[in-house]
């Protein structure tokens, strides 16, 4: 019984100082290979107004993701996350259709962001955009 | 743990792994008077693993190219969290291997455990070594710091001693007239991929050469002077009546492992720098030598047997001949007895022979 208990007390320490020593390994590692933080991602995004076509479209990045700003046929712009809701794809912008076609599978989105077709479940999200005194602000 | 009573037991019903537990472990028998300089092999094989892992972490961040190798080392250093840990660990450990591999030469040596029928083990063992700081050069260039990119000039311009082949060797090993991009890229080939894989492999020979011929017991005062081991068939040492490999030599084996990590993690949080030098952060320049470049402490000694004699190719015969003297050893020394303290002559030699690299390697360092 005894030696049983002094077993069951040598097991447990061991298990106990491989679990410390394991986790003393696994914090640095991950924090290792953990995706480092980029910029503010608070931070808004401008362009200037000259830079976007009429009827044309301009790609960035916003916040760490593809994100489109396009001027629509009646002047006024539209900002939308370019990454396509059906299985994360690039969209792209169709100039004489005026609509987002999704090159993997067809998804196809008008330039407000709508699904017109295709196996997109969701419209691309819209994003916040002003213009004032010739400049773009996104977010 | 009825759980994990099931799942082994799945396991036992399909590979019968009890049998291997037995076969390799608790019925793997060391003799009695096994001591702890036979665990540095064990702690070797540690180190090894640290160096693969703590080396397939640098790959994420280091970038093998000469405009961003250096600005990639010090990002690992000073942005990516732990890369100082992990960067450290590499070099640092590099050093600790090198050191604990001299020590597991030197107790096989004076332990005679590289006579027959071992000297397989002993041959592969010192290839090993070389092999090591093989790879421990090759290593050194890629910080792409002045101290990589000189100490590397330094050590492929002394393969140009060789006669008529000399400078072709040495503009193939460089990739080009100097050390340059290419050296970087063939170094950083040879480093991550080439040598890892060889050394890997020549473990493995290393170990089977082991398990063939069964541990050697230590030598003792009263050995017999005349081998028990006659004639030409093969012969296992069984060591009947000796201890159990799991679980007591295996408390000694993570007894060393765990002074060698002590002393790493030492090294690596109280005197971090000490392999380092000052040009180690300043990023290479071929327009300017920095003074007095001197290789990793490993290398000294050959580094002074250069600068000792007038010709560089007396120098490298010289230590060609050594080596070749070390590696063919157990085909030299046949004589039957191993202990120490009964060989005189190569108590002499051995001693003689050590005391001279530590002297040399002073003198390389001090000069």
């Amino acid at each position: 019984m005894e030696q049983d208990g002094r077993r069951l007390f040598l097991m447990t320490c061991i298990g106990g100082v491989a679990a410390v020593t394991a986790g003393a390994v696994a914090y640095p590692v991950i924090s290792y290979l953990a995706p480092r933080k980029g910029k503010d991602n608070s931070a808004s995004v401008t362009i200037p107004e000259k830079e976007l076509p009429p009827d044309g479209a301009k790609f960035f990045q916003y916040h760490g993701k593809a994100a489109v700003i396009v001027r629509k046929k009646d002047g006024s712009v539209t900002a939308l996350s370019a990454v396509c809701t059906h299985l994360g794809c690039i969209v792209q912008w169709e100039a004489k259709k005026g609509e987002f076609i999704c090159p993997c599978h067809g998804g196809q989105f008008s330039a407000e962001g709508k699904v017109l077709g295709g196996p997109p479940p969701k419209p691309l999200e819209q994003l916040k955009a002003t213009v004032a005194n010739g400049v773009i602000t996104i977010g | 743990m009825t759980l994990v009573r099931k799942l082994y037991d799945w396991v036992e019903v399909r590979l019968g792994i009890s049998e291997v537990i037995e076969k390799e472990m608790t019925g793997y028998l060391l003799p009695r008077t096994i001591n702890n300089w036979y665990s540095l092999g064990s702690v070797l094989l540690f180190a090894f693993t640290l160096q693969v892992i703590s080396g397939i972490l640098l790959l994420i961040y280091y970038v093998p190219d000469a405009d961003k190798a250096f600005k990639s080392v010090s990002v690992i250093m000073n942005e990516i969290p732990f890369g100082w840990l992990i960067r450290l660990c590499h070099a640092v450990g590099s050093n600790l291997m090198v050191a604990t591999l001299f020590l597991h030469m030197f107790s096989v040596l004076f332990m005679g455990s590289y006579k027959k029928p071992r000297e397989l083990q002993w041959v592969s063992g010192f290839t090993l070594l070389n092999l090591v700081m093989g790879i421990s050069l090759t290593g050194y260039l890629l910080p792409w710091s002045q101290l990589s990119f000189w100490a590397t000039t330094v050590a492929t311009n002394s393969v140009g001693a060789i006669p008529v082949i000399g400078e072709y060797l040495v503009e193939f090993v460089r990739g080009g007239k100097l050390v340059g991009p290419p050296t970087l890229g063939r170094f950083f080939a040879v480093h991550v991929a080439v040598l890892p894989l060889v050394i890997a492999g020549l473990i493995g020979a290393h170990l089977f050469f082991l398990k063939r011929t069964g541990i050697s017991a230590p030598p003792t005062r009263n050995d017999p002077a005349t081998t028990t081991r006659q004639g030409s068939s093969y012969h296992y040492d069984k060591h009947e009546g000796g201890i159990p490999f799991f679980p007591n030599f295996f408390l000694h084996d993570m007894t060393s492992v765990s002074i060698y990590m002590a002393c790493l993690l030492g090294v690596v949080f109280f005197s971090p720098y000490l392999f380092f030098t000052p040009d180690s952060f300043v990023p290479a320049n071929p327009f300017q030598t920095p003074a007095h470049i001197k290789p990793e402490w490993y290398f000294l000694a050959n580094y002074q047997i250069l600068k000792i004699f007038p010709s560089e190719i007396i120098g490298l015969t010289v230590q060609g001949a050594g080596m070749t003297f070390i590696a063919l050893l157990p085909f030299v020394d046949r004589g039957d007895g191993r202990y120490p303290l009964k060989r005189p002559l190569f108590m002499v030699c051995s001693l003689g022979g050590i005391a001279m690299f530590i002297a040399l390697s002073i003198w390389g360092h001090l000069s």
